[in-house]
């Protein structure tokens, strides 16, 4: 039986202590803390830990909410408009809405670069 | 360095055609696909599919979500005028910024850690409050009340809140 639901994530990951399976590798969540900021110099032992649980919890949640709008647009593959739109509609997301609207992708950057050369001429 | 300022594709460097996004190091910022990918997965139906454009976003948006959390309980920290950042530090700024879904599961998978870590020394009291959490239920959202008070006397209170609940068993 591979019922996963949220509670046997749990289970999977920290359950043995410092040698039990984290999913995401603490020492990079780490550095990605530090660069957060320049106040960011001491982090405690168990801040990582945390993270690469609650990293999870926000993939997943991205991806299923993401799955939603491909779903909608029957489609079966997930696409970065998808989390584009996902984000739009979560508000909980809104911090990612620059992130997911004007990195440099092919399309989008492209676009606005046509805009702007329409502008200039 | 005849780099134009918006052209992605010219890495001349790192001769990696890893990913067309200017890789300044990029093992430093992101966390790695295949794991970000894995995850993905298991949020998907069987007959889902991942493009790798998809991949590359969640990954930015991942270390945007631990920058973002990261800040606010930094801001917090400074504020009380203490130097580490901690779980706890974490935990407020996750409810505060609106991910007040993640603190339980957060806390159980905490406190699993810290009960095959530390044999002991750092149980607080929040391990055996929540020892009522089931799966089963969505009603938790009732137990936010009460994460405000646990964190401030997990260390203190701690031992108290264990006695009720071994009775029971």
């Amino acid at each position: 039986m591979r019922q996963a639901g949220a509670y046997s994530g749990l289970l999977c990951g920290g359950v043995s202590g410092r040698t039990g399976p984290h999913s995401l590798p603490l020492a990079r969540i780490k550095k990605i803390m530090k660069k957060s900021g320049e106040d960011v110099k001491m982090i405690s032992g168990e801040a990582p830990i945390i993270f690469s649980k609650a990293c999870e919890l926000f993939i997943q949640e991205l991806t299923r909410r993401s799955w939603i709008m491909a779903i909608q647009g029957k489609r079966r593959t997930l696409h970065k408009e998808d989390l584009a739109s996902a984000v739009i509609a979560t508000d909980i997301f809104d911090f990612l809405i620059t992130l997911v609207s004007n990195s440099d992708s092919h399309e989008t950057t492209s676009a606005i670069m046509e805009v702007e050369t329409v502008d200039f001429s | 360095m005849a780099e134009g300022p918006a052209s992605p594709g010219g890495g001349s460097h790192e001769s990696g055609d890893h990913s067309p996004r200017s890789n300044v190091r990029e093992q430093d910022r992101y966390l790695p696909i295949a794991n970000i990918s894995r995850i993905m997965k298991k949020a998907l139906p069987a007959n889902g599919k991942i493009a790798k454009d998809a991949k590359e976003t969640v990954q930015e948006c991942v270390s945007e979500f631990i920058s973002f959390i990261t800040s606010e309980a930094s801001d917090k920290c400074q504020r009380e005028k203490r130097k580490t950042i901690n779980g706890d530090d974490l935990l407020w700024a996750m409810a505060t910024l609106g991910f007040e879904d993640y603190i339980d599961p957060l806390k159980i998978y905490l406190n699993r850690y810290r009960d095959g870590d530390t044999k002991g020394s750092a149980k607080g009291g929040e391990s055996s409050a929540k020892k009522d959490v089931q799966p089963s239920s969505n009603a938790q959202l009732a137990h936010q009340g009460s994460f405000s008070q646990s964190v401030s006397y997990t260390n203190s209170q701690g031992q108290h809140m264990m006695v009720p609940m071994q009775g029971p068993e």
